[in-house]
């Protein structure tokens, strides 16, 4: 099937604008939802199989050739993003049924969360740097929606920034677009890479290089762009923040990944230098702020921008191990902060607070919440043989083996922070004296756990299995390396 | 998969049913259940013993990760079947002691064992892979049984400090480890321990070796609780006794000796090692042994007792290294010392096991542990006395026991390496023989603290919680082996010397010791009148001196100020971290949107024109642009004027009006230069959103300018200017750099021919770029149902907390 590339896409787009008409019958947006996502999810899966054995998959979308028309592009680095990405809102979308309420489920919050995952997975498919723009303008304009639906004063506060600075990025985005195009009169990204390549390093392509690395790093939340960040993600309800700190970041990540190893590869001593820099700071900063806050919400938050900190050093690194480490860890960090996100929401619900200070006591009457959680810490922090491990490794290896002593040492000892902040949560949560909270007993806790615990199971599985994984994860890392590949694959056929 | 990695294995996967032999078995100590298992481990080791004897090796392969070169090679040499049976034999007895320690109606005894299973199972994988990254996970997994362990009695605030302090510690000493590791899987491209030993030539040259050894280093000395980073260790003794006997004497904390002793092959030729390991490990024995003796909690005398000892064993393997440098097997007297440091660890796990047990059952029996309620227990708990005296006596170096002779032989490792001639020992080398007397005397002290403090003088009932009596037989059965074994050894320590010893001691000298060549071990009594049997007299005289004399100078310890501890430095190093983050955060996360941006643009403007700059990206084609028209200066000359306004308009009213005015020039601009459609959309655009803050602007509040301060103007004027002049010679630049044909040209001749359509625009939007629009209609569907939402749905203040999440 040809098209194939096109269903993680076409699914949810479909079920959202099916999902509009029914905004009074929950029940059945429920089980649409469900549905829908199960079938993106499948959809993917069999696209990431189609492309571990057939190779890149590309659809010229209404037949116009590349690089005249649009072009998706699924090669195994996109597919793997879209399966994770469907895998994620699939597990929000059950922890939603129970806890969103059902005054946002009536105001289309099924279907903006399926916009949601158009936009994730059109920008990871799209091999059209235009498109890209506009798949994250569907991501955006979701997100915008989902911060804000329910209307409480710290939504409405918190969005005002969130929708400021990200339509600035997007002015941004569009500006980078048009003097990349002026400069090499294209905007299909296989194209735009082979160009490239033909006049090699240009002045004038570093500093677009590194617009593009601020409209991305906007919305990767690198330093000393995150600032938006953590407020603005404080605001929603845990399972939107789930969406966001799982999948909106990895999207600016992604971009950075793409375009730093298909465009900019040719003036690395500038740009790659500047990102490793770059990297390094937002690692510190997000440790930090990790360790400054007793709000579980907070804690989690920070531990998003070490991720990306971690994430764009191994970019920055450039070598096929450290790329290979990076697309480890993102998928990791995808499944983990998810996880995180809904099991500190239980533990919210069940204590009727963020901070850590008032809570305690949780694992004599929530052991399987506790074990959870420690094992979704300790695969955050990398602990082998848990998920976060191999990608650490291999980044860090990286590093070294380049000569950036100092980045992979500061990426190493940021696990240590890491482990102390969700450790803190660990201990100050679940462990101390039982308390009673009031309410706690309405709250229906196996069924917060069970999307969580879904996850965790798959970070584990992904972390012990990394052999199995590794064949995939490889051939992505080719692409990266050797442009040619994914050049070959979309323009001759 | 072998029957030795499921040996390894086994462990974990009987923790597997350790729950559910507690939730359906209630009437059985859970502990019965997981007793077999170490025995039967014990006895399977066992029989590896005539195959290590001859320096024999098993291996046994299962990948993992093949591709990264990670595999679980499980290797047993002399050295790591040591190991194995330790973890093994005294993982059966603190099981057995446990079943009485630990009631089954108090306690929960499933978290209990499957925290002790998996740490024996992590313990049997650190000292049984060759692969280094396998022994890494192994390794972590036993920091984190060891945190949940200490942290058993989780609503103690002691133990959960305990608990983070000793996890901090050690994942720290981990993950430095594993950037050692990596350093030297990069030197010798390979994470195997024995291939990385045969290249251990080419990897002392290597640049990036001494970095590589400290790294690894600091993982061997946190886990060891070597100075300064022991802190850890007195803290855990918050865990249950049986715990502190396993974890925190007997096995764990030698997994950082071990690791020394394990890749000795590939640093210890190097000088940095020698001196490292062994300053370190001499100063540690003799700052454990002062500091035990100022503890008045009998755990604590041992955990500090435990921090020396293992420092004794770490500064043999320090001096051992000085084998290497000598090629002949014989009166090469540095092997000496790594045989003294393996014949110790074994002595060590037996007696100070024993004693651990022997305070287990003192605060079980009494209810205390503090040596100031203590007193006089002799006539309730002879056995339990008895128990006390054989392994502290063996603790403080007394004959006949195994503590004698392995002390001697330290002695004589630390003389020996006076007269070295390597390293310029001559010089500070009178300092190891010297910290080792030293620290000696204070063993010999808190060894007698620790049996008469408890077991002699006055009996002081009032200050017990409980009538003390003898022990339940159960309690005492793992002991009084432990104080059998500590007698046997000393007696016939050649039981040990070729089926242990040797073996394992060959493993940390590999390179001198020829194909079946065996090691000269041979330990005896008596030497006759020599250094190191003076310095034990002396040990003993000056001891008993001073620990008759204790009451009086035991007040010079309160002269140490309080404040400047290691302890004082962990805890407020950790507080002001958490402070000064909060504070620092705080401080520039101020919530104001106008700050971010501030943040954001300053950066923008800074790096893109550092960039531009550097790499002088600024280039000025004016080659094919066309003439400027009038019409086009009077466009600019009303725009110019309509910003302006808006910048200085005192209402919004008059804002919205300048700004419509931009707007409607922008659109004549597509007038002129005859882009006719996108002029109309242009003007619709501009009308509806003129009209549309008209609207609003009736709700908006008066427009309040005067606040605002001229340095306020100032720094705005300057970001605006410096955006806009960015992004001006940006936009020039990219003009004057066209380096390709663009794709425009397929656009224009097939609009016609291919799509059939005479509009170009409309064309590019419906057809050629459809899919565009297709998703930018999207992005105004969800818009509006956002505002929908925004505009009718508003959770009330109640339901807000409630809704939150």
């Amino acid at each position: 099937m040809i098209n194939l590339l096109v269903l993680p896409l076409l699914i949810p787009l479909v079920t959202a604008a099916l999902l509009i008409f029914l905004p009074k019958s929950i029940r059945v947006q429920r089980a649409v939802s469900v549905v829908s996502a199960i079938g993106t999810l499948a959809a993917s899966i069999v696209l990431l199989l189609t492309v571990k054995d057939n190779g890149i998959q590309t659809v010229n979308v209404g037949s116009w050739d590349a690089p005249f028309g649009i072009t998706l592009v699924s090669d195994t680095l996109s597919a793997l993003l879209v399966t994770t990405s469907s895998l994620i809102t699939l597990s929000v979308i059950l922890y939603s049924f129970r806890s969103i309420g059902e005054a946002r489920e009536r105001f289309y919050y099924y279907p903006i969360v399926q916009f949601l995952l158009v936009g994730v997975n059109g920008a990871f498919t799209t091999g059209d740097i235009f498109n890209l723009f506009v798949f994250f303008e569907v991501m955006l304009m979701a997100s915008y929606v989902l911060i804000v639906i329910g209307g409480t004063k710290i939504q409405l506060r918190e969005s005002i920034k969130y929708i400021l600075v990200n339509v600035i990025s997007s002015a941004l985005f569009v500006i980078a677009v048009a003097m990349l195009y002026s400069v090499v009169g294209s905007l299909n990204m296989a194209d735009i890479s082979q160009r490239i390549a033909q006049i090699g390093s240009l002045p004038i392509l570093t500093v677009i290089a590194v617009l593009f690395l601020i409209v991305f790093g906007l919305k990767g939340a690198i330093f000393p762009l995150y600032f938006w960040l953590p407020g603005s993600y404080y605001a929603p309800p845990v399972p939107v923040l789930a969406l966001f700190g799982s999948l909106l970041t990895k999207v600016g990540v992604y971009s950075i990944l793409r375009s730093y190893s298909l465009f900019f590869y040719h003036d690395q001593a500038f740009t790659h230098e500047l990102l490793g820099i770059l990297a390094i700071i937002t690692i510190i900063v997000g440790c930090i702020g990790a360790i400054a806050y007793w709000d579980v919400k907070k804690i989690i938050i920070y531990n998003i921008i070490i991720a990306v900190g971690v994430l764009t050093f191994g970019i920055s690194v450039a070598t096929e191990e450290s790329y290979m480490g990076t697309v480890f860890y993102t998928i990791h960090d995808m499944i983990v902060k998810a996880a995180l996100f809904l099991l500190i929401g239980v533990m919210i619900k069940i204590t009727g607070t963020n901070d850590l200070r008032k809570m305690g006591g949780l694992m004599k009457k929530y052991p399987l919440l506790g074990w959870t959680f420690l094992v979704a810490a300790f695969a955050l922090a990398g602990i082998p043989p848990l998920s976060g491990f191999v990608g650490k490794l291999l980044i860090v290896r990286g590093g070294l083996a380049e000569g950036a002593y100092v980045g992979s040492l500061i990426v190493l000892l940021s696990s240590l922070v890491v482990l102390y902040s969700v450790i803190k949560i660990f201990m100050n949560g679940f462990w101390k004296a039982p308390k009673d909270y009031p309410g706690e007993e309405n709250q229906p806790v196996l069924s917060l756990w069970a999307p969580g615990a879904l996850l965790v199971l798959a970070s584990i599985l992904y972390g012990v299995g990394a052999e199995v994984m590794y064949p995939i994860i490889s051939q992505a890392t080719d692409a990266l390396v050797h442009p040619a590949i994914y050049i070959d694959a979309v323009l001759k056929e | 998969m072998s029957l030795l990695h499921l040996a390894i294995f086994s462990p974990f996967l009987m923790a597997i049913f350790v729950p559910f032999l507690y939730k359906g078995l209630k009437s059985i100590h859970t502990g019965w259940f997981v007793l077999a298992l170490p025995i039967l481990l014990f006895t399977y080791f066992i029989g590896f013993l005539p195959i290590t004897r001859n320096n024999g090796t098993v291996e046994k392969s299962f990948d993992w990760i093949p591709s990264l070169g990670i595999h679980f090679t499980a290797y047993v040499d002399g050295l790591g079947l040591l190991f194995a049976l330790l973890i093994t034999g005294i993982g059966a007895l603190v099981v057995l002691y446990s079943i009485f320690y630990l009631s089954k109606e108090k306690e929960s005894l499933h978290n209990f064992y499957v925290y002790l299973l998996l740490f024996m199972g992590a313990m049997l994988g650190v000292v049984l892979s060759d692969n280094l990254i396998t022994l890494y996970m192994f390794w972590e997994l036993t920091s984190i049984s060891s945190f949940l362990l200490i942290a058993y009695w989780y609503d103690r605030e002691r133990s959960r400090y305990g608990a983070l302090k000793s996890m901090l510690l050690t994942v720290f000493g981990g993950l430095s480890m594993l950037g050692g590791i990596l350093l030297l899987s990069i030197m010798g491209d390979t994470f195997s321990i024995r291939e990385l030993i045969s290249q251990a030539g080419e990897l002392n040259q290597h640049p990036l070796f001494l970095f590589a050894l400290i790294l690894i280093l600091l993982g061997a000395f946190t886990k060891s609780a070597q100075f300064p980073f022991y802190i850890w260790l007195p803290d855990a003794m918050e865990a249950p006794t049986p715990v502190s006997a396993y974890l925190h004497s007997a096995t764990m904390v030698k997994a950082g000796i071990y690791l020394v002793a394990r890749l000795s092959p590939i640093f210890a030729f190097s000088s940095y090692w020698f001196w490292i390991v062994g300053a370190i490990g001499i100063f540690t024995m003799f700052w454990g042994s002062f500091n035990a003796v100022k503890q008045t909690d009998l755990k604590g005398i041992l955990a500090f007792s435990t921090v020396s000892q293992l420092g004794l064993i770490m500064s043999l393997l320090g001096v051992g290294a000085a084998a290497l440098h000598f090629d002949t097997l014989n009166d090469n007297i540095y092997i000496a010392a790594v045989i003294a440091a393996v014949f110790h660890l074994i002595n060590h796990a037996t007696f100070k096991g024993s004693l651990f047990m022997v305070v287990g059952i003192v605060d079980h029996e009494t209810g205390t542990r503090d040596i100031r309620k203590l007193g006089g227990l002799l006539s309730f708990m002879p056995v339990t006395f008895t128990i006390a005296v054989i392994g502290a006596f063996s603790m403080a170096g007394l004959p006949p026991f195994n503590g004698f002779l392995s002390k001697e032989m330290f002695f004589t490792g630390m003389i020996q390496l006076v007269n070295l001639d390597l390293f310029n020992l001559e010089t500070w080398g009178m300092l190891f023989p010297i910290l080792a007397w030293i620290g000696s005397i204070f063993t010999f002290i808190y060894s007698m603290m620790f049996v008469f403090k408890t077991f002699s003088g006055k009996y002081q009932p009032e200050k017990l919680d409980k009538k003390p009596h003898e022990a339940p037989v159960g309690m005492l059965i793992s002991p009084i082996i432990l104080a059998f074994l500590v007698v046997l050894f000393g007696l016939f320590p050649n039981l040990l010397s070729y089926s242990l010893i040797q073996p394992a001691a060959a493993a940390i000298v590999p390179s001198l010791v020829g194909p079946g060549e065996l090691l000269d071990v041979h330990i005896s009594h008596w030497h006759g009148f020599n250094p190191e049997l003076w310095m034990t007299i002396g040990v003993i005289a000056v001891g008993t001196l001073m620990y008759l004399t204790l009451s009086k100078w035991i007040k010079l310890y309160a002269l140490f100020p309080g404040k400047v501890t290691l302890n004082a430095l962990y805890d407020t190093s950790l507080y002001a971290a958490e402070r000064g983050s909060y504070t620092l955060t705080k401080a520039y996360m101020n919530g104001f949107i106008r700050t971010y941006l501030v943040y954001i643009f300053a950066f923008f403007i800074g790096i893109l024109g550092f960039t531009m700059w550097t790499r002088q990206a600024l280039t000025i084609d004016t080659s094919n642009l066309a003439p400027i028209g009038v019409y086009e200066i009077v466009l600019v000359v009303i725009i110019t004027a309509g910003i302006f306004t808006i910048l200085f308009a005192k209402s919004r009213l008059t804002s919205i009006i300048a700004l419509g005015a931009v707007g409607y020039t922008v659109s004549l601009f597509f007038v002129i230069f005859r882009a006719p459609d996108l002029a109309l959309t242009q003007l619709v655009i501009e009308t509806v959103s003129v009209a549309l803050f008209l609207l609003c602007f009736y709700h908006l509040p008066k427009l309040n300018r005067h606040e605002e301060r001229m340095g306020f103007k100032l720094g705005n004027l300057i970001i605006s200017l410096g955006v806009g002049a960015v992004i001006s010679l940006m936009a020039i630049s990219a003009h004057s750099n066209k380096m390709f044909e663009s794709i425009a040209s397929f656009y224009v001749e097939n609009t016609y021919k291919e799509a059939a359509g005479k509009n170009m625009v409309n064309v590019i939007l419906v057809d050629f770029r459809g899919f565009d629009t297709l998703f930018e209609i999207s992005v105004l569907a969800i818009a509006g149902l956002g505002i929908f939402g925004l505009i009718k749905l508003r959770l009330a203040k109640k339901g807000e907390e409630a809704d939150e999440n």
